[in-house]
């Protein structure tokens, strides 16, 4: 084993860099699909008819294409289609277009959107009508029923599943080294290439990655614990007894 | 720290609390109620009885508009309800303003008490009155904690729903239908999901309230209970009213003896 490479501050600034890559596509992807996902399950339950079918299709698409075919569909071939837009190069929109952690972000909105979308969906579903229909009976408009009671209440009832993807999408993460992002994965090929030792940085990253789930699933636990009025019997740190 | 809180005096209206008018009600082809007409005096208890699906909770929830009567006429709190109609008669709509506004003067427990599990014991009181009632956090508190103190659940105000009783429970939504000042308390057969051991001191809340005056519209099965506390007992029977009038006088018709004592 050689970890001589370490030293080298270039080698230093590709992991950082791959690093704070990583954990930002992670934290753009997790709120931007968040917010999409919201939207797609209430689209589906809501929705006018032209919108849920829009919903559903959108979301049969996206969990029944490999995410790696859809980032390339994104970057290479609407990226370079987008190229060929007359003006296009002199938008303020350019620099985004040409770089590969804004189409990183847009495939992985689009899947968290949908599969959290239908984890949603159900949580929202299995709500009980009554607590709805009590807020309904108290006078509170639709919005208010929406925002301050069904929303939350599905949240609470799908949380632990939500974490999951998360971490499901952290480790999702290497695919955009395919696309020249530099993430962990991407750094570690460079090292490869230049100090020709092929498991060593692959055994650097893999080991932050899982340092990096760990503090990520510790992390979420806590959420998970401090959601308001979560049931006694799952208040444990660790999923064993 | 929260300011102290005095009950409103209640208005004295000369006009019923409630007064429905041969309300017709279907589900699909299923005619649940066939016109029913019911009062409810100010500051007066009306029970309902009667056996499972006679269209009891459906006639309790068209008081405050959660069902929707096909026909008929029903004014709440001195206030008609202002139905779109069809030319042949038959209710096809609602005033949205109106209906949220009743509402607050209307308010229900439910039997399966229907709190919210994500809001604190105070959380579920307090919310209402302060999204649809407009009032500060600290108003609705004062509100809110003086109904707790009411049902005996002050002590429990930061607790979650899901760490209580059935019976606690049910006294939570008791002071969360409190906490509206409603003109009007329905109740949907309160203690029937309740363990046996915990329906009396759901009764007893309810009792209380009774002595002090509120006017109530209540399903039961308890049928002591109904006798004790209502001026007007109601028996409705496959969607009609078979009988009303006082306790007693429901009580000795023949046409309810035989639900009320069937051994008899
Ligand atoms: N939302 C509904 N859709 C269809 N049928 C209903 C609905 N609610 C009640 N019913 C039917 O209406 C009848 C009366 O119900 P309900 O008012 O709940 O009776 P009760 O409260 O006296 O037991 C029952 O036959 C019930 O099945
Ligand atoms: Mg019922």
């Amino acid at each position: 084993m050689d970890f001589s490479w370490l030293s080298d501050p270039f080698y230093q600034e590709y992991l950082w860099e791959g690093f704070v890559n990583t954990l930002w596509l992670l934290a753009v992807s997790a709120v931007g699909g968040l917010i999409l996902a919201v939207g797609v399950a209430l689209a589906r339950l809501r929705g006018p008819r032209p919108l849920a079918w829009l919903a559903l299709a959108f979301t049969t698409v996206i969990r029944g294409t490999p995410l790696l075919v859809q980032l390339f569909f994104f970057y290479y071939g609407v990226g370079r289609l987008l190229e060929g837009v007359p003006g296009i190069r002199e938008s303020a929109f350019w620099p985004l277009l040409r770089d590969p952690f804004f189409f990183g972000a847009l495939t992985f909105i689009l899947s968290v959107g949908a599969y959290s979308g239908e984890v949603i969906r159900g949580a929202m579903q299995s709500v009980p009508r009554g607590e709805l229909e009590a807020g309904r009976a108290f006078g509170l408009s639709g919005v208010q029923v929406l925002t301050r009671l069904w929303l939350p209440r599905a949240i609470q009832l799908c949380l632990p599943t939500l974490t999951g993807e998360m971490i499901l999408l952290l480790k999702s993460v290497p695919l955009v080294s395919t696309i020249a992002l530099m993430d962990l994965l991407q750094a570690a090929n460079i090292i490869r290439d230049e100090t020709f030792l092929v498991y060593e940085p692959l055994l650097l990253i893999a080991g932050i990655y899982l340092a990096t789930t760990i503090v990520l699933t510790l992390g979420l636990r806590l959420v998970e614990l401090n959601f308001p009025g979560m049931r006694p019997t799952r208040r444990r740190w660790l999923p064993i007894r | 720290m929260t300011a102290s809180f005095e009950p409103s005096p209640r208005p004295q209206a000369a006009a019923p609390a409630v007064a429905a008018h041969h309300l017709i009600k279907h589900f699909g082809d299923l005619e649940v109620l066939k016109g029913v007409s019911l009062e409810v005096e100010e500051g007066t208890v009306t029970s309902i009885i009667g056996s499972s699906g006679s269209g009891k909770s459906t006639l309790l929830r068209c008081m405050n508009l959660l069902e929707r009567p096909d026909r008929g006429e029903l004014a709440i709190a001195d206030e008609a309800i202002r139905f779109t109609r069809n030319p042949q008669g038959d209710i096809v709509g609602l005033d949205r303003r109106q209906l949220q506004r009743l509402r607050a003067k209307v308010t229900m427990v439910f039997q399966q008490f229907n709190l919210w599990p994500h809001l604190s014991v105070l959380g579920n009181v307090i919310e209402a009155p302060m999204r649809v009632k407009g009032l500060s956090r600290r108003r609705a508190t004062a509100i809110g904690e003086h109904y707790l103190e009411r049902v005996g659940m002050a002590d429990r105000r930061d607790a979650y729903p899901a760490f209580l009783s059935g019976g606690q429970q049910q006294r939570v939504a008791i002071a969360r239908a409190l906490a509206m000042e409603p003109r009007l308390l329905l109740f949907d057969e309160p203690t029937s999901a309740l363990d046996p051991e915990r329906v009396n001191e759901v009764l007893g809340v309810i009792r209380d309230l009774a002595d002090e005056g509120r006017t109530m519209l209540l399903v039961t099965h308890e049928m002591h209970f109904a006798r004790e506390v209502s001026d007007q007992l109601v028996y409705l029977d496959q969607g009609r009213i078979a009988a009303s009038g006082s306790s007693q006088d429901v009580f000795d018709d023949p046409r309810c003896r035989r639900f009320v004592a069937p051994a008899a």
